[in-house]
């Protein structure tokens, strides 16, 4: 004869409606439990992942910053730009001969400003246009709002140098493609071609540049060496390691590698705390439940029996505490989410000024649910096999005849 | 140690004699208890009981009447087995009981109980979570048996019908019985199983609803095993009784039933 398994749901799930006062009890101590455990692993969550993706989305953790000034050549810089963990690298020219002076039509302030070498892939500009040819720029958040300059807008640029004794003044048009965020250069930059950088250098250094007609001695014919680069790798993973390649070489650098590890070890160290309490308060629940449908056993011995009489199997009777602690643990998660939804609902409301906007303090991926649930039937499917052992040893004789 | 040496004749081989089909048909089945230092020994030389007959045994309680029918409803296994044979309807094969015991094979008697027996406890034994309809239809539920105005017929007859969807423990304790009666017969049994299922009933209700037991049994063809001690108005209900008799050893350490018909 086929198995009544259906019976013995349609069962269990009458004598756990029928005594709703336990079973709401029992629902409502596993949401206890379970409902603060959501809740302390969202803000480990939140706070952890918003630091994380802080680090990751800010390209200035992915800086690898080398100190003082070197001499590279362009075959140099080639080298590394072919390592498959550098996402950008620009040359920098002699940082005193790197300023323009900057005057817009809708402005009446003359600003000077740092020029940074820039091109396609800048991760500072991602998500924006870059300088690519020598009159495109770039501007600062900063300098944009001092020259009330617009994307569109062309401006003044202005090199002075004293050449042959007298001061002399170069002016260029220069065209503002974009303008950056502003994280990405919180004082008056420009954001320009490094042809620009190394005409605005040679100019400064007294040499001609023909390609704008300004006169001086003409550049020597030896190569090219700059003191300084921008280099970015793509990951900040990748950050220590690409640091340390360079040291071996005998560059300085400086990284904010220890910033990311302080991070990655506070995830490490909060983890371990959470699973710690996770897996108490599971255990401790999982053996109050235990304990109670162990109990029922003996308090529903007689009706247990009367089953057995009627023709239940062995095998079947197993699954009636086991059904009936599986409901409790789908109607205890689903509390406890819904009190997780309420209370992370106000603790984001409360830190919302202090976030960036997106940002979420209190935060769970629908994988969280999941693994929850799944957590929670295990422990309480647990719990309830001993008692369902102890149900099939009941016989069938047993409660007949107790009053 | 006294033994009873009441040695009856051997039961005839064949079950069929005549028109008669055996239901039961048990030989020098023994069950013994130990508790204590005293023991129990329920002693069956030859049992039959045919179908379509009904059966009363009356005695005290301890006597060994509840061991007899746990027996018989295959839920308690007996000591000593020379055979027992149970055959549910007439031309179907019998059954031998014994080798499902030996073999330990309790689903098949799980089975066996489910669709040929039907037992009305002392008190009750209705599941408080089940309404009187679903208490009743339950066995009818465990054997996929589609709704043939069976339960409403039983209610009506067992004037319960007012009380088909309320829980068990509004009713009464006569009603409950009448509602644990309905159960046992509403997936038509080959045998209805009753240990003194008017035990616990003041003696006009308890007569009342034993008359009405043995009239619906009556009227369903099913084969009955009655318990009790009140034999008075068993009389009158025409069963046949099953004869026993039980004696103690002097020291009080022995009780012996022998159950013989």
């Amino acid at each position: 004869m086929k198995h009544r398994l259906k019976d013995i749901v349609w069962l269990a799930g009458r004598d756990y409606r029928n005594e709703w006062q336990m079973s709401g009890f029992f629902v409502l101590a596993l949401a206890a439990v379970l409902g603060p455990m959501m809740i302390l692993f969202a803000l480990k969550f939140g706070i952890i992942g918003s630091m994380l993706d802080n680090l990751i989305e800010d390209p200035r953790n992915r800086e690898i910053h080398p100190i003082g000034s070197g001499r590279y050549d362009p075959a140099w810089i080639e080298q590394l730009r072919a390592r498959p963990e550098v996402s950008f690298i620009m040359p920098r020219t002699r940082s005193i001969a790197a300023t323009i002076d900057l005057d817009s039509d809708s402005s009446k302030r003359i600003i000077s400003v740092e020029m940074i070498p820039s091109g396609q892939g800048d991760p500072l500009l991602s998500g924006r246009r870059s300088p690519v040819a020598t009159d495109e720029l770039v501007l600062s958040r900063s300098a944009a709002e001092k020259l009330k300059a617009q994307v569109g807008d062309v401006i003044d640029g202005s090199l002075a140098r004293r050449y042959l004794g007298r001061s002399e003044r170069v002016h260029l048009k220069l065209k503002v493609v974009d303008i950056a965020g502003p994280a990405s250069f919180s004082r008056d930059g420009a954001f320009t071609s490094l042809t620009l950088l190394e005409h605005a250098e040679a100019f400064r250094d007294g040499h001609a540049v023909a390609e704008y007609g300004w006169v001086g001695s003409s550049q020597s014919e030896q190569e090219r060496y700059y003191p300084s680069f921008r280099l970015y790798t793509d990951s900040i993973y990748n950050v220590g390691r690409m640091s340390d390649a360079l040291n071996k070489l005998g560059i300085e650098v400086t990284t904010r590698a220890a910033d990311i590890e302080i991070v990655r070890n506070m995830d490490r160290n909060l983890s371990l705390v959470f699973w710690l309490i996770a897996i108490i308060g599971l255990v401790g629940f999982s053996f109050s439940l235990g304990a109670s449908l162990w109990a029922n056993v003996d308090r529903k011995r007689k009706e247990l029996s009367v089953l057995r009489l009627v023709g239940f199997r062995t095998g079947e009777i197993v699954w009636f505490p086991v059904i009936q602690s599986t409901f409790t643990a789908i109607l205890g998660w689903s509390t406890a989410s819904l009190i997780y939804l309420g209370v992370s609902y106000s603790i984001n409301r409360l830190f919302a000024s202090q976030m960036q906007s997106g940002e979420q303090l209190c935060r769970l991926l629908p994988q969280h649910y999941a693994v929850a649930l799944a957590l929670t039937l295990g422990f309480a499917v647990l719990a309830a096999t001993l008692a369902g052992m102890r149900a099939a040893r009941i016989e069938p004789s047993e409660g007949l005849r107790e009053i | 140690m006294t033994a009873v040496t009441t040695q009856p004749g051997h039961a005839p081989a064949a079950s069929l004699t005549g028109d008669r089909v055996l239901i039961y048909h048990l030989r020098d089945v023994v069950k013994t208890r130990q508790a204590e230092g005293t023991a129990f020994r329920l002693r069956v030389p030859s049992l039959q009981i045919a179908l379509g007959e009904k059966i009363a045994l009356i005695g005290e309680s301890g006597c060994g009447k509840s061991t007899l029918l746990d027996m018989l409803s295959m839920i308690l296994k007996p000591s000593e087995i020379g055979s027992f044979r149970f055959r549910p309807e007439r031309g179907a094969d019998p059954v031998d009981i014994s080798r499902l015991w030996e073999k330990n094979q309790l689903n098949q008697l799980g089975d066996l109980r489910r669709l040929r027996i039907g037992y009305v406890m002392q008190t009750g034994g209705l599941l408080p979570y089940l309404s009187v309809r679903e208490n009743i239809s339950l066995s009818r539920r465990l054997l996929d048996m589609p709704d043939d105005g069976l339960v409403e017929e039983l209610a009506a007859d067992l004037g319960i019908k007012q009380h088909l969807d309320k829980l068990p423990h509004k009713l009464s304790v006569g009603e409950r019985q009448r509602v644990a009666i309905g159960r046992a017969l509403a997936h038509r049994p080959s045998i209805v199983i009753a240990d003194e299922p008017t035990a616990s009933l003041d003696p006009i209700a308890a007569e009342r609803i034993m008359s009405l037991f043995i009239e619906l049994v009556d009227e369903l063809h099913i084969t009955v095993i009655l318990a009790s001690h009140a034999w008075r108005h068993i009389n009158r209900l025409g069963l046949r009784h099953l004869e026993h008799h039980t004696e103690r050893a002097h020291d009080g350490s022995m009780t012996e039933t022998v159950v013989t018909g």
